[in-house]
Parts: C-alpha cells; structure tokens; sequence
C-alpha cells in the first residue's frame, strides 16, 4: 500500500475513534447535568437556573417546578435549590471540559481509549 | 420499607448467564450497596451463591430461539430464555425493586436516585447507542405504524396496587402472545420483553401515548452483540464498535463510569472468566 494513503486510513481510524469519544462524552455530559431533588428529576440548564435566579431576585422563595417527568415537584427553598444545581451545572461542565481538553491532547486511537 | 435488585439468569448451554448475575451483584453491591436477588431455573451451576441476598428456583418454561452475534462475523442459534421477567412483582422479595438484565455492567450510583422517586414504575424509552451511525427505528416504535418502544433492559417499580395491575396484564400478555403479536403487527419477530412491556404500557397509557411510564433516572447506554467488548477495568470499559458499511471492521471506543448494557454474551463472558 502507497504510504500516503496507508497515513491516510490511519487517520481515518483515529477520527473515528475520535468522533465516538467525543460524542459519548457528550451523551455523558447531557446525564450529568440531571440533578435530583425533593424526589424530582432535573435537567439543569440555563433557564432553569436563570428562572430560579429571578425568583430570588425578586424575593419569592418558594415555588412549584414541573421536573422532567412532567410532575410538579414543590420548591420550599428556591435560593437553596439553585445554589445546588448551579453548583452541579458547573461542576459537570468543568468535567466535560477537563475531559474534552484530555481528549484533545491524544494523537493515537490507542491513547483516545487509553488502553 | 426494603430495596434491592433483582435479576433472571438461565443457562442455556452455552451462554453462562449466571456467571453475569453474579458479576453485576458485585457491581450492585459496590456502587449502589444494594442486595440483589437472583431468580433462576440452573441454580446448580453458581459458583458462589452468597454473592445473593436470595436465590429463587422456578421451572424453565422458556422456548424462544434466537441468533447470538459475536461481532459482525459470527452467529449462532441458541434458546434464550427470557419470559420469566413479567414475574418481577410476586418474585420480589423488596418494596421497591430495581430489576436489571445480567449483561448490564454498573459503573455508577445513578440507580439509587430510582429509590427516592415518587414514581411507582419507571422505565428507560431511549437508549444511547454507543454506536454513533446506527439508528434503528424498532428501538423507537415497536413497528413503523406502531407504539412506543420502551427498553425492558432495566425497570424499577414499588409494590403497589397500580404496579400490581401492570404486572398482571404482562402475564396476561404473555400468555396470550400469539394474538397480541398479531394485534399489534410484530409479524414473525423473536418474542421480546421490550414489546412486551411496551403494549402493556400503551395499555396503561389509556392506549394513547402518555406517561404512565415514567422515565429512570441516568441514560442507558448500549452496545450491540454486533460489537465486542475487549476490556473491563474498574469503571472503564473498552468496545469494538461495529464499523459501517465495513463487514468485519471495528472502531475502538471507550467509556468511563457510565453504565452499559452489554449485548454481547461472548465477548463478556469471556472477560469476566479472565
């Protein structure tokens, strides 16, 4: 085989490799950011946070969020609830990105998988 | 009030089912200090039986058949007995039972937050497919002009009178399959839990496509017995994934603390001997 396109296919096998990890990072980030609270199930993202933050921000401390099963869970704390999933979003955040920065260094399929 | 898991292993032969049940009662143990109850007709065959908190015999009435892939190149046909699940409510000895397949590997503790749902019956509807180019509809609907599909892989339920019905109209399901594979249009396709627990919670839904069925906490992640599994360290656990359009060829993945389902029996069974 030519030797450019034997560097080539080896290249092709890497971003391959490369597009799999990237994406189940992702998926895992998406599993992540779900916190769970007074037997609710939430995905924290910005509107969450930033509704809970206008609600403290307007001194209302306590609220109903519909959660991710579609079921009213009641808040008695908003500002605790928020600290909590602010917290979680960034920490699950700063993993992803330790992680994708990690990934981002690997020049071989073998060390994407770290085998 | 009590938890725990509960899982059904049945040797066939060929395939040591109760060798991942006791694997995955490690795991339950280690990452969601849970007992687990294992229910099986091959009790003989355990290799250590105080891995359970119980073990429950029942008779093997399992006839289905189905082909067993060990990567994209090799196949072959074994019974498979997996019709026992439906008894999940009278053969549970917990409040609230987690019940799990066998080749579930268990890298984390998101299970637990299935505990203190108020929800009595949750079940996953989507599956991450560690695969990134397949996506089969008949994990979607249950056929093109069908239900919603739902993963029979993994439920967790409370004893309770709403529950109790459920698992009464699975039984009747199944007892009555021929016509409800008819009904619902699965034409000569393997008998699969995954359809059946679908109807059932179509049924529960008012037959309409509602919530009855909530959803498990965490995202369950599957590979396929078209892909190997090549290597289990600790959390970390290392694929061949089935290579597109190239009959034969595999892309190395990887994944960390995330939980997967394990559809390949040889290739785990191997590197749980190991």
């Amino acid at each position: 085989m030519e030797e450019a396109l034997g560097k080539a296919l080896e290249f092709s096998n890497f971003t391959a490799t490369l597009n799999a990890q990237k994406r189940i990072l992702h998926e895992k980030y998406l599993g992540d950011l779900v916190i769970y609270s007074n037997s609710g199930k939430f995905t924290v993202s910005k509107e969450l946070l930033n509704f809970c933050f206008m609600l403290t921000s307007t001194s209302i401390n306590k609220t109903v969020l519909i959660d991710d099963n579609r079921t009213p869970i009641q808040i008695d704390d908003v500002k605790e609830f928020m600290l909590k999933a602010t917290q979680h979003y960034t920490d699950a955040t700063n993993k992803y990105l330790d992680e994708y920065k990690i990934l981002s260094t690997k020049r071989s399929v073998e060390g994407l998988v770290d085998v | 009030m009590s938890n725990g898991v509960l899982c059904f292993a049945h040797n066939n032969g060929k395939v040591n089912y109760l060798q991942q049940a006791e694997e995955l009662a490690k795991r339950v143990k280690q990452h969601l200090n849970l007992p687990t109850t294992l229910v099986t007709s091959t009790s003989s065959e355990l290799q250590n039986p105080t891995l359970f908190d119980k073990v429950i015999e029942i008779a093997d009435n399992n006839e289905n058949v189905k082909r067993y892939y060990n990567g994209t190149l090799s196949h072959q046909r074994l019974s498979f007995k997996n019709n026992d699940r439906v008894k999940s409510y009278e053969l549970s000895p917990y409040d609230t039972t987690l019940v799990l397949d066998t080749d579930y590997i268990i890298c984390n503790d998101v299970f637990n937050n299935a505990f203190n749902s108020v929800h009595d019956f949750q079940i996953y509807r989507d599956g991450v497919d560690l695969c990134n180019w397949r996506k089969y509809a008949e994990f979607e609907y249950i056929n093109d002009t069908g239900i919603p599909f739902y993963w029979a892989t993994c439920f967790c339920f409370k004893k309770t009178t709403e529950t109790k019905i459920f698992f009464d109209l699975l039984q009747h399901l199944v007892k009555n399959w021929k016509h409800y594979e008819q009904v619902y249009n699965l034409g000569s396709r393997n008998f699969r839990n995954d359809h059946v627990f679908s109807i059932a919670i179509h049924m529960m839904n008012g037959f309409e496509d509602n919530d009855w069925a909530k959803i498990l906490p965490g995202k369950m992640f599957y590979t396929l017995d078209r892909d190997i599994i090549t290597k289990i360290k600790n959390n970390t656990l290392t694929f061949l994934l089935q290579k597109e359009k190239y009959n034969g060829e595999y892309v190395l993945a990887s994944t960390k603390d995330i939980n997967v389902h394990v559809m390949n029996k040889f290739s785990l069974g191997e590197l749980i001997n190991e």
